[in-house]
């Protein structure tokens, strides 16, 4: 058919050329291809790394466009308390973001602070909660584990009682983190978060393992997060004298601590010993860390020990106590020298005694923080389902779930929390699916290589065009996009200030600070709708329709173009079907 | 540390400003992941549809359509290969005898057309300060005809008519230099891999009168021998090498430089099947000689 | 108004009268003073035009094709190597069907350098598509110029008004040139059948594959046939305003003749000459003036020449290998008449070499002294 135009004359003259108005839609020159484009979504570092799985890079995102209100309800979906966590988290999403390989790594708690500090003021932050099922949980200890069981519990309709022994809820949130770390107003507002329908705490409550039994009539289920309350001892002779670490925090907190003075030994290399340490400076006292091993082994997050070295707090390494005596107005305290022994199969540096025998270290105090355990009549070794994060033991046909410190390898905020959401997510699959669908749904909830899971996936089912299983490596990433900029700095307080105050060292960002710095993120494995695919397209065939970019695959050619573009690693090439 | 400007890093900073239909339709029969489509897309955008098109012999005439059918949404006129300046210049006269003032007239041309058979129109048109936009699109070789050398073609490529060890040893001709020479009011070279620092300078040549050259680079998979994913990264590359500066030229005298690089060419090189028969000896050369460019161009920015 | 003119601003008042819009031009001797006159008029204003000063006649002639297919009437003029220069062109203003107006002034063509009469680039351009009407006086000229813009624009192909390179082009003769009003009566302003649109955007000119393309030719082809109907209305609408009219050829004695004469241009002006003193003498003898070569006028051919015994071509050109152009055509148009005259060809004053009186009795004492032609042409004026 001859679609060209023809123009006649009034005499009738023949005028046929080359002229058209007709477009080239015809031509479906999809048909050319051989390879064709996928928006695939991948599993940022970042959220892999994260023990709460939360969708950071989305989250950053969000922040980057001053959307505050959806980028914390991202963070609410996986973490109930993103203004503790942006101050005491140790961020191993910092650890494994892409972006140091470019400069820095994204200041990603410094803007988990932000909003959660944000949360905490705004009416737009309001969370809805589903109706109650009928269904009730026991939750024993309001520590962040308890805790965050409550929270994922209640987001899927659970009743929940907390049993908690002291007056007031929060666990180490309150009693273990010193108000320089955590103030104590913003830990009480976040923690009111839980001050809901449906949550009842029981204050003043012990719950001991027999109560359990007679207990078992009104609850669906039992969340045991009490926590290793067993503060280990010294065991060495004049170990009376030594003060507990943690209960010494605790009578901070309480403003019940004793006045401490002078020269006073921390034994311990974790954060509650460095947390000691950093509150008797503010004290007044003149603090100095003693561990058996060297800095680098020390348990503690090595930017609390930064923090504490910063003040001018003293590290005495590889030594260990074995003898405190008490002399007339001070103690003497003797030390055995430790030195490096043979590495284990894992590669861990063993130390072991050093042939000549000890030092002595005079001193007004010692505080003994070299860790915790379980109460004994938590113990257990016969287990029903055992997961990472938590383990779960039918006692009188009910489910009893030993979660946080009780079972988690690494004993922080994070993985407590992380413990409580796993351990709801495994009851309620329990509950509905039965036990033999528990590590399967789990599985499909697992963010990157796991093993942290997350809640948004497992409410709202798979999340379509994401790869939850591919992480992105910074390989992929296009630094065409990014030119270097160095991370934003936070305010500090100076070495001086910090004597005198237990004021928050750490400033956070202002709204500004906050965007720049969440704009630098790469938001690995996410389309943030830069439309880079669309702008480069040489067929035009990534359109724009109602709110959603797709691609034409009766014009794409398969030149592969977008998928080289992408920023963020957020398309895959596939051979065509 | 890198001197340039916000908008002159390449990508998008635009992020979904960018409009949402384009001047193009899909359908056209370019190659896969064709720079010269990439380089209309911008161009066209940051016209306008007051636009006409006078389109020579190039690749181009064949992807604006074959009869019976246009790919474009603006008025396009075909002429002969060597004609775009004066044909330009005849559809500006027509259109202001007829009173119209406010349609942009642009030509555009492949390398061949511009540098070679088009260059004396071409020069005719700049000497008259004919009031159009000459855009060339330049991919470094009569691609349309089967790849065959032009006097754009860089030194050291390989081209059907400087094969195996006959590749060429003439430098790539300097086309901004020759056209400034005619003090024409503006001629600008832009970068598809740099879309904001080309649509910015499209836009600002379309409100000046005379005779406006942009030379815009206008990678090509099909005849570079590299992949077709590699189209905008390629040109990204000749930018950060300094192989191919982004700069303009107001009034044929004064220059301003938008972007340093500093790439070694070799990465450049190294990557394009043209070049793979190129030694280290080579690469060294082509280094001495861009360099020895980029040194002569920084003295007329000075 | 008469005035007396040279050939070459018969062309260019002739322009002037036709409101012409865009003119493109690159100067070329013998052509010189028309694009000089015209750029004049752009200047002081007696014409609303734009005049390009294009840097080649190539460029020229794209100039018109690009300013004549953004619907404006155009003009351009050129000559031997410019013309040359233009020929790829040439084709392609044919095959876009745009009404381009180009006054050509014959000349010989190079090497070694001649800038006279000789008609060999107009008719090394006869399969371009392009209309040719060969004038022989400055009035001719004028009119034709006129009735080339009515023509192509209704026909839709561009036209070659051709005159003689000094003969014509710097002759001054007296030449009644009308006024404004009744030229704008005779030819309104030109209304494109083809324009580039930016309401309903269209490209024009692209690729047209074999599926599309013979039809295209064709109907080039059918536009060349509508083209002598069209020409003869034209020529009577000129004849009404103006009172003067040509015809595709123009007869002289050639009712009884038993010889005719047939030429173009200058010369046929000197042939009438001869005649009188020939039928004086008693031959049989008469000019057939072609004017139309293309398309050629082939019925008129036919019918002036079928009674002659033969026929007396001469061509101011050759076809190197074949002979004299008009001398081919002819034959070639006789060979479809039941009569077949013979046919004899005569190459003569190439490059500006006068053509006397004398010449045309030595081509008719040869003729008449001959059975059948001897060569396929026969070139008279050589220098021994």
């Amino acid at each position: 058919m001859n679609q060209s135009i023809q123009t006649e004359s009034p005499n009738n003259v023949s005028l046929l050329i080359s002229q058209s108005r007709t477009n080239t839609l015809g031509n479906k020159t999809g048909t050319w291809r051989f390879v064709r484009p996928k928006y695939q979504e991948k599993t940022a570092p970042c959220s892999n790394a994260c023990p709460l799985g939360i969708d950071i890079a989305t989250v950053e995102m969000f922040a980057s466009r001053k959307d505050y209100q959806s980028a914390f309800h991202k963070l609410l979906m996986e973490n109930p308390f993103p203004a503790i966590c942006g101050r005491v988290c140790f961020h191993p999403c910092e650890s494994a973001c892409n972006r140091q390989f470019l400069d820095q790594s994204v200041g990603i708690h410094y803007i988990e602070r932000f909003l959660g500090d944000w949360g905490l003021t705004s009416k737009q932050s309001h969370i809805s909660y589903p109706k109650l099922n009928g269904a009730k949980l026991g939750i024993v200890g309001a520590g962040p584990a308890g805790l965050a069981t409550a929270y994922f519990a209640r987001c899927l309709g659970y009743q929940c009682d907390i049993f908690e022994k002291s007056d007031q809820p929060g666990g180490l949130l309150t009693m273990g983190i010193p108000s320089y770390r955590l103030p104590d107003q913003t830990l009480q507002n976040e923690l009111q978060r839980l001050n809901i329908d449906g949550i009842q705490f029981k204050y003043k409550q012990s719950i001991s393992v027999d109560q359990l039994d007679a207990m078992k009539q009104s609850y669906d289920a039992f969340f045991l997060c009490c926590g290793d309350a067993q503060s280990i001892s010294l065991n060495i002779s004049g170990d009376a004298y030594a003060i507990d670490g943690l209960n010494l925090l605790r009578q901070i907190r309480i403003h019940e601590a004793p006045s401490l003075e002078g020269t006073i030994a921390v034994i311990g290399g974790g954060n509650t010993a460095i947390d000691v340490a950093r509150s008797l400076l503010r004290m007044g006292a003149h603090p100095i860390i003693v561990y058996r091993r060297t800095r680098k082994e020390m348990p503690a997050h090595p930017h609390e020990i930064d923090a504490a070295l910063d003040e001018g707090i003293a590290l005495k390494e590889c030594l260990s106590p074995i003898e405190i005596q008490k002399e007339a107005d001070h103690l003497q305290m003797r030390l055995q020298v430790m030195k490096p022994g043979e590495k284990t199969k894992n590669g861990r540096q063993t130390y072991i005694p050093d042939d000549n025998p000890s030092e002595t270290m005079p001193i007004n105090h010692v505080v003994s923080a070299i860790g915790t355990e379980m109460e004994i009549m938590w113990q257990n070794d016969q287990w029903d389902l055992s997961m990472s994060h938590c383990r779960m033991k039918n006692i009188a046909d009910i489910p009893v779930f030993w979660c946080g410190d009780l079972t988690t390898s690494e004993k922080t905020v994070t993985h407590a929390l992380a413990s409580g959401k796993q351990a709801v997510i495994a009851f309620d699959v329990l509950k509905n699916k039965g036990f033999d669908e528990i590590h399967s749904v789990c599985h499909q909830c697992q963010i990157g290589e796991g093993p942290a899971i997350s809640f948004e996936i497992y409410r709202q089912g798979e999340r379509k065009q994401r790869d939850n299983s591919e992480i992105v490596n910074f390989d992929r990433i296009n630094t065409a996009y990014f030119p270097s900029i160095p991370a934003l700095q936070v305010n500090k307080l100076s070495q001086n200030d910090c004597l005198n105050t237990f004021d928050e060292v750490v400033s956070g960002f202002d709204e500004l600070q906050m965007s720049e710095e969440a704009s630098r993120c790469f938001n690995c494995g996410i389309c943030n709708d830069c439309d880079t695919c669309r702008i480069f397209c040489p067929e035009m065939a990534i359109q724009w329709d109602q709110n959603s970019r797709h691609i034409l695959m009766d014009y794409c050619k398969g030149c592969g173009i977008c998928i080289a573009e992408c920023p963020r690693d957020a398309m895959n090439l596939e051979v065509e079907p | 540390m890198n001197h340039n400007s916000q908008e002159a890093i390449s990508g998008c900073i635009m992020k979904s400003k960018y409009p949402a239909t384009d001047y193009i339709m899909s359908g056209h029969v370019a190659c896969p992941g064709c720079g010269a489509v990439i380089a209309m897309k911008f161009a066209l955008q940051a016209l306008g549809a007051k636009t006409i098109l006078v389109i020579p012999a190039c690749c181009w005439a064949v992807v604006a359509g074959v009869h019976p059918q246009t790919s474009l949404k603006v008025p396009v006129l075909h002429t002969a290969f060597e004609t775009s300046g004066a044909a330009a210049s005849g559809v500006r006269a027509a259109l202001d005898m007829k009173g119209d003032t406010e349609t942009t007239v642009v030509a555009w041309a492949g390398d061949g057309g511009t540098f070679d058979i088009g260059f004396q129109s071409l020069s005719g048109a700049c000497e008259r300060n004919e009031n159009f936009l000459y855009v060339c699109y330049d991919n470094e070789a009569y691609m349309n005809t089967g790849v065959q050398r032009s006097s754009a073609t860089p030194y050291g490529a390989q081209t059907t008519t400087t094969p195996k060890n006959a590749w060429k040893s003439h430098r790539k001709k300097n086309i901004i230099d020759a056209l400034a020479a005619h003090r024409i009011p503006y001629a600008a070279t832009v970068n598809i891999a740099y879309p904001d620092d080309m649509m910015r300078k499209f836009k600002k040549a379309k409100d000046i009168q005379g005779t406006r050259f942009i030379h815009a680079y206008a990678s090509c998979p099909t005849g570079w021998r590299i992949p077709s994913d590699q189209t905008v990264a390629i040109s990204r590359l000749a930018v950060q090498t300094n192989l191919f500066p982004l700069y303009e030229v107001d009034k044929g005298t004064d220059y301003t430089i938008n972007y340093h690089g500093n790439r070694p060419v070799a990465e450049y090189l190294k990557i394009q099947g043209r070049f793979k028969h190129l030694t280290e000896k080579d690469h060294a050369d082509i280094q001495d000689m861009v360099d020895e460019d980029w040194q002569l161009l920084k003295g007329k920015a000075a | 108004m008469k005035q007396v003119l040279e050939g070459s601003h018969a062309v260019s008042e002739a322009v002037r009268l036709a409101r012409a819009k865009v003119i493109s031009a690159y100067p070329i001797t013998p052509q010189t003073h028309i694009v000089e006159a015209l750029s004049e008029y752009c200047a002081d204003g007696s014409m609303d035009a734009r005049f390009i000063c294009v840097e080649s006649e190539h460029s020229a002639m794209a100039s018109c094709i690009g300013a004549s297919s953004a619907g404006v009437r155009t003009f351009t003029a050129s000559s031997s190597h410019g013309l040359a220069l233009m020929h790829e062109l040439l084709h392609w203003a044919s095959g876009a069907r745009l009404p381009i107006v180009m006054a050509e002034v014959n000349r010989a063509l190079g090497p070694g350098w001649n800038i006279w009469m000789d008609q060999s680039d107009s008719l090394s351009q006869r399969d371009t598509g392009w209309i040719q009407l060969y004038c022989e006086t400055g009035q001719e000229v004028l009119d034709t110029t006129l009735q080339a813009y009515r023509l192509a624009e209704t026909v839709n192909l561009p036209v070659m008004v051709v005159l003689d390179a000094f003969f014509l082009s710097h002759t001054y003769e007296p030449v009644d040139i009308p006024d404004q009003k009744s030229v704008d009566t005779f030819l309104p302003s030109f209304v494109p059948r083809i324009s580039l649109d930016q309401q309903e955007p269209n490209a024009i000119g692209q690729m047209a594959p074999p599926a599309y393309y013979m039809e295209m030719r064709h109907s080039i082809q059918m536009a060349m046939q509508a083209v002598l109907p069209h020409f003869i209305d034209v020529e009577r609408e000129f004849n009404n305003v103006f009172g003067r009219t040509y015809g595709p050829v123009t007869p002289y004695a050639c009712d009884d003749a038993e010889y005719i004469f047939v030429m173009a241009g200058t010369s046929a002006s000197t042939c009438r000459q001869a005649i009188k003193t020939l039928r004086d003498q008693g031959h049989k003898v008469g000019v057939l003036k072609l004017k139309m070569f293309r398309p050629f006028p082939y019925q008129y051919i036919r019918k002036n020449l079928e009674k002659a015994k033969k026929v007396i071509v001469l061509d101011r050109n050759c076809s190197f290998g074949a002979g004299g152009i008009f001398a081919q055509e002819i034959r070639s148009a006789m060979y479809a008449c039941k009569a077949h005259p013979q046919i004899f060809s005569y190459i003569s004053g190439l490059g500006g070499r006068d053509i006397t009186v004398d010449h045309f009795f030595e081509m008719l004492d040869r003729t008449e002294k001959s059975g059948y032609p001897e060569n396929e042409s026969v070139w008279i004026g050589l220098n021994p």
